[in-house]
């Protein structure tokens, strides 16, 4: 998973509006960022660095295989 | 969660199309449908629409976008700027940590050597009259990015916010425009719709700025993941001239882990920016690619350590004797220095792969893949082809700057370091002052009800699509065509005409299917569509372009040609809608009207 | 035989409210984060756990009162109170103290971000503690300037804790960053007992005394 976890979410918002790729949405009922739509993370780290409250972990791994030039 | 999608829509199929359906579905067949099942959470039918009229539109929330808003608004123009995703953390100007800056008092050459020295880098390709203008312009841009404290922090939210709060700019985020609309000849409007509220938007505007970005594949290990060109296909759409399709930013990535952008660049996203000089090369084009195409992959290559020489790989791009000396002679026997330099025309010193000394290119333990910025070209060289120096596109009241405008400032190579990100300050301020005063000539029009319906139709096909395919199955499928090494990259008539057939059969048959569950897949669909075409400019332009030249090389003619290719490539929409190109000779200005002689591509 | 209960009361106290949350944070399967992080995560984790532990150092743990001095619970008990008091009352500046060694956002930002989003049960929860938090801390301080008789004061105390104690483990849970199934079921755990040594205190009291009017 390349963006994995989120703890300690206090809800401000801030992860969801700055990923590029809308990976992270607002869950309606706890009120705390969750990670919707991992398989579209560029694992750029912005959501992380925007998080005031560092909740946010990432890890460098995607769960397919990626498709590069050679290899 | 899949399973659970999965569960939901077999029931949902069962009961909708009832017990002959059913029974099917219990046999091999359910699995042909299951897949291509749409299940949407969403009603298409009450997406409510919304218009909101103004003077100037810019789309696009980076480097270019801020300035345009800026300029504008400050030329006397009422201004709204929708973008995509959040100002300064889109795009890729969240990424871009080295910024040009000309100050004729420190520097020892002249804008008119400045220029020169670029066009001899570039081999010609450059527009003589944007590089000169980034020279000139960049210092006072960068003042005044200073002043809004765009330099103290790693993050540019804050600092963007800040000029477009003083001016009382609105800014719609998360909207993503996939339609422009032209009527009497000239923009009207644009329509998109949004990923957060069930809305279709239709913006009213007198001008609009594309600062949209450049764009590629969703590749992998570079940033670009949310920029599909999506500018130049949408002007293509209704019209507009696009260039530079050709040309291919050679960035590597990590062989570990090739999809990490951030563990790719050290730590360097988490640096403030700083400014550059003067330090003309010529980077970042296939060299790499070369290398690991004539020496069978990275896997095979030598060990650590040992000499490049050994490696010895002829011919190749051509890179200008004065500019070997971080490439070495043939520009590839020294890769490993190439490598390590800037990222595409970006600052140097902050080029993690440098740093680091632990990722070395092919050819030096092969730690590296290609492939990263798959569908992206250099920056700035390829977009909506400009008619003047004033950032004004083929179709009257659209405008476009930054990547999203084919300026040819840097040429077909990354040339200055650092230009890139001022060359979107400069022209986003240009083409925002353009805009300003152009819509105080112009009166407002309404986009016709018509018009509105058939447009809220496109936008919300893919939701409404009973089945279909899924958007990450066709971009997947489309990289699969396109990354490979001997297709996009060391080009050879025959794999891009199989190439093209793959992608035109997704033209054809794949896009008009894609659908969508919800919002944020009805994006991905509209962001599939734009790649598809984007990669079919692509093939088409790399297929008439029968030389080699700067960042775009084809193993079947890999000589300069000056003779027949002084010219960059328009392409357009023909008469009967099909894609048309066209050459352009270097340092003349495209005509609004499309050329007469056309040199279609097959 | 006196100095080995006492041995044994504190050898539980220490088992129960630092082994234990020590143990939880590193069997748990928590990302690993920089050295900074994980230090103000496990101090902040035992802070509230020791603060839990008050429960069971104060007057209502006859047990301990009568195994060993009085003096002692209550020195304990105060310290505890007081150190880890402090720890709890600073711990949302801890939370953007990494915020001091990037170029990101800044700390100040940070600060005025996490006091103003009031989104979340956790965070409304954690005020409402903080708050009661405070209260306590003013009272004990002041105890004698309020001219309260004991028993209203003890009482006084010990119901806000209550007040507190729940409103704080459940922003705990609710908001934690390290607030699993285990940490939480060892959180309500505690409490639970805390709470029944409490209530069995002061409601045997009150019924005491009620029987007597
Ligand atoms: C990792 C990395 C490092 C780089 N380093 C440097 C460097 O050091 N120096 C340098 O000069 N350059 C560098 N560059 C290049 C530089 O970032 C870009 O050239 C520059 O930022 C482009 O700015 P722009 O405003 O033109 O486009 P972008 O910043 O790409 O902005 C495009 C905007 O358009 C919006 N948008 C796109 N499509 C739509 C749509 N359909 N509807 C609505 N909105 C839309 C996006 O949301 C985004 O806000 C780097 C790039 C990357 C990725
Ligand atoms: S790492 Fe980047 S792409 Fe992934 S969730 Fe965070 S902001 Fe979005
Ligand atoms: S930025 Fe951090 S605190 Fe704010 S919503 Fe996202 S994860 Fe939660």
């Amino acid at each position: 998973m390349p963006i994995k976890s989120i703890n300690g979410c206090i809800g401000c918002e801030e992860c969801i509006k700055s990923c590029p790729t809308d990976v992270l949405r607002l869950n309606p009922d706890s009120k705390k960022a969750e990670i919707l739509y991992p398989e579209d993370c560029q694992i750029c780290h912005l959501c992380r660095m925007y998080c005031p409250v560092d909740a946010i972990v990432i890890t460098p791994d995607k769960s397919i295989p990626v498709i590069v030039s050679w290899g | 969660m899949k399973t659970k999608h999965r569960k939901i829509s077999r029931r949902k199929f069962i009961t909708l199309t009832g017990g002959a359906a059913g029974f099917a579905a219990m046999g091999g067949f359910a699995m042909q449908v299951d897949w291509a099942l749409n299940n949407p959470e969403i009603n298409a039918e009450t997406l409510e629409n919304n218009r909101i009229t103004t003077d100037v539109l810019v789309v696009g929330s980076g480097m270019a976008g801020l300035f345009a808003a800026v300029k504008a608004h400050d030329a006397g123009a009422q201004v709204l700027m929708v973008s995509k995703g959040r100002l300064g953390s889109s795009g890729q100007t969240p990424f871009a940590k080295g910024i040009f800056a000309y100050d004729k008092d420190n520097e020892a050459l002249s804008i008119d050597e400045f220029v020169a020295k670029v066009s001899r880098s570039a081999l010609g390709t450059n527009n003589k009259a944007y590089t000169r203008q980034l020279a000139e312009h960049s210092l006072a841009r960068v003042n005044e990015l200073r002043e809004w404290g765009f330099f103290e922090s790693s993050l540019y939210n804050k600092s963007f916010s800040k000029p477009i709060e003083e001016r009382n700019i609105p800014v719609h985020e998360r909207v993503t425009i996939t339609h422009l609309v032209k009527e009497d000849d000239r923009i009207i409007g644009v329509a998109g719709f949004s990923i957060d509220e069930q809305k279709v938007l239709f913006y009213e505007a007198k001008s609009v700025i594309l600062c949209t970005g450049a764009g590629g594949f969703k590749p992998n290990g570079f940033p670009i993941c949310d920029l599909t060109h999506d500018g130049t296909v949408m002007a293509y759409n209704i019209g507009a001239k696009v260039t530079g399709k050709e040309w291919n930013d050679g960035h590597p990535a990590k062989s570990e882990n090739p999809a990490a952008c951030y563990d790719g660049w050290g730590d360097m996203f988490e640096q403030k920016p700083s400014t550059t000089r003067i330090e003309i090369r010529h980077d970042l084009g296939v060299d790499m690619n070369y290398m690991a195409y004539i020496n069978g992959g990275a896997a095979q290559m030598g060990p650590p350590g040992r000499g490049n020489q050994s490696n010895g790989v002829s011919g190749g791009p051509y890179r200008p004797e004065e500019f070997t000396s971080q490439g070495g002679p043939g520009g590839h026997s020294q890769d490993g220095e190439e490598i390590q330099g800037p990222p595409p025309g970006d600052s140097d010193r902050k080029r993690p792969l440098r740093k680091e000394g632990k990722v070395a290119p092919p050819g030096m333990g092969g730690s590296v893949v290609g492939g990263s910025t798959a569908g992206m070209s250099i920056h700035k060289a390829e977009g909506l082809v400009p008619i003047n120096d004033k950032c004004e596109s083929t179709i009257p009241g659209l405008y476009a700057a930054g990547d999203a405008l084919g300026s040819y400032m840097a040429g077909g190579i990354y040339t200055q370091i650092g230009s890139s990100l001022s060359g979107s300050a400069v022209q986003g301020a240009i083409a925002g002052e353009t805009a300003a005063n152009y819509s105080k000539t112009v009166k407002s029009k309404n986009i016709s009800t018509k018009k509105l319906k058939s447009i809220e139709e496109d936008i919300l096909a893919p939701l409404k699509r009973e089945a279909g395919y899924s958007p990450a199955w066709v971009t997947q499928t489309l990289q699969s065509i396109m990354i490979p090494n001997f297709v996009l990259y060391i080009k050879k008539e025959n794999l891009m005409k199989a190439a093209l057939a793959y992608v035109e059969e997704l033209r054809d048959h794949h896009v008009p299917h894609l659908r969508a569950s919800n919002l944020h897949e009805l994006r991905l669909a509209h962001e599939t569509k734009n790649m598809v075409i984007s990669a079919e400019m692509k093939l088409r332009a790399s297929l008439m372009r029968t030389e080699s030249r700067c960042s775009h090389f084809r193993l079947d003619y890999p000589e300069v040609d000056n003779e027949n290719w002084q010219a960059w490539i328009n392409i357009f929409k023909g008469e009967d809608g099909s894609m048309t190109l066209e050459k352009q000779p270097f340092n003349t200005w495209a005509s609004t009207t499309k050329s007469s002689e056309i040199e279609a591509n097959s | 035989m006196k100095t080995q209960n006492y041995i044994i009361k504190l050898s539980v106290l220490i088992f129960s409210f630092l082994i234990v949350p020590l143990l939880l944070y590193f069997t748990g399967n928590f990302q690993r984060r920089s050295t900074l992080m994980e230090t103000l995560s496990i101090t902040t984790i035992l802070g509230f756990s020791l603060l839990l532990s008050q429960f069971f150092t104060s007057r209502l743990n006859i047990g301990l009162v009568k195994k060993i001095r009085m003096v002692n619970v209550l020195a304990i008990h105060r310290f505890i109170g007081y150190f880890f008091i402090a720890v709890i009352l600073l711990h949302p500046f801890f939370i953007i103290v990494p915020k001091f060694f990037d170029n990101g956002v800044s700390p100040s930002d940070a600060f005025v971000k996490l006091i103003t989003t009031f989104s979340t049960t956790g965070i409304i929860l954690g005020i409402i503690g903080y708050t009661l938090m405070l209260l306590l801390m003013v009272t004990a301080y002041f105890r004698f300037k309020m001219h309260l008789n004991y028993k209203t004061w003890r009482r006084l105390h010990g119901y806000s804790a209550l007040l507190f104690v729940i409103a704080a483990t459940w922003h705990v849970i609710d908001m934690g960053r390290h607030s699993n199934t285990l940490f939480s079921t060892y959180y309500v755990l505690m409490v639970v007992i805390g709470v029944f040594y409490l209530l069995k205190t002061y409601v045997t009291n009150t019924g005491k005394h009620e029987n007597k009017t």
